[in-house]
């Protein structure tokens, strides 16, 4: 699965550079939200064919928030540190990491916040982010444990870095691996605003 | 949250009606989508204007803050986890 990702993203980048413009790659990437759609029908489906996921689950009880928390806290204590190294501010630093890998709304939400150059930086930073993360399912899963998946995720755990979840971790993982999704993605907007503007 | 409900709509087909007899079929569109989507990622990524020359210049910043968020996250996530598996077990076993 690793090899198939790189080799669909390098691919995917170079026939950007080429210029090259054919009809059924545009169309893909138009309609790129129609696959993600489908692919979460089809994770949807994997996960109702394990039904005893949610009895475990709810074993957790408050638990479910630990990870969510370990992702912020985390993030926002690597931007911070990323700040000291860059020169940037410690609001710049920790708001460009309370992306959690959302790229596209860190991206075009810091640019508005603080221009361009920074947006740029989010833009990228988290894409490599969601990258990172697919990429490190795998060494994490057979190294650390299956929860330690979901953190480098972050707010991608829900949707793009999902499959890699279901192939490398177990059900339960991936439950609460959508749960920490839905978190993260919907504390996105919030803490952003929050790290620019008062930290 | 359109995401979601569309995932919804598939844990409740997965339990309800979907023959268990094609898991595997499952899991290889599952692949094929993800390839497409990575693909279209990366297809965005080349087409953005002067990408390259962005890459070189901000490029290890981004880097930088792509890797020590998502290392933070996993280490403080490892930390407060490490023992659930075993606390799980107990449970069961008691």
């Amino acid at each position: 699965m690793v090899w198939i990702a790189v080799g669909a993203l390098v691919g995917g980048a170079l026939y950007g550079l080429s210029g090259a413009r054919l009809e059924a790659v545009s169309l893909l990437t138009q309609n790129s939200q129609l696959v993600l759609y489908l692919l979460m029908f089809l994770v949807g489906i994997s996960v109702g064919l394990n039904r005893e996921v949610f009895q475990k689950i709810r074993r957790y009880q408050l638990r479910v928030l630990v990870i969510p928390a370990g992702v912020v806290a985390g993030s926002l204590a690597g931007g911070a540190v990323c700040s000291l190294i860059t020169g940037l501010s410690l609001q710049q630093g920790t708001a460009i990491a309370s992306g959690l890998g959302w790229y596209s709304l860190s991206g075009v939400m810091l640019t508005e916040l603080a221009g361009a150059h920074l947006g740029s930086i989010t833009f990228l930073s988290n894409l490599l982010r969601e990258i990172l993360s697919f990429f490190s399912i795998p060494w994490v899963s057979r190294h650390l444990n299956f929860y330690t998946c979901i953190a480098p995720a972050g707010a991608t755990s829900e949707d793009t870095t999902l499959p890699m979840m279901i192939r490398y971790t177990d059900e339960e993982t991936v439950v609460l691996s959508v749960f920490n999704g839905v978190l993260c993605s919907a504390l996105v907007p919030f803490l952003i605003r929050f790290c620019y503007r008062f930290l | 949250m359109d995401v979601i409900l569309v995932m919804l709509a598939g844990v409740l087909v997965g339990a309800k009606f979907f023959p268990h007899r094609f898991k595997k079929q499952n899991e290889t569109l599952q692949v094929i989508c993800t390839a497409l989507l990575i693909f279209s990622m990366g297809v965005m990524l080349g087409q953005r204007e002067n990408f390259l020359e962005e890459l070189k210049v901000i490029g290890w910043q981004s880097l930088l803050f792509a890797l020590l968020p998502a290392a933070f996250s996993a280490l403080l996530v490892y930390g407060m986890t490490r023992r659930w598996k075993r606390d799980a077990e107990k449970k069961e076993e008691g």
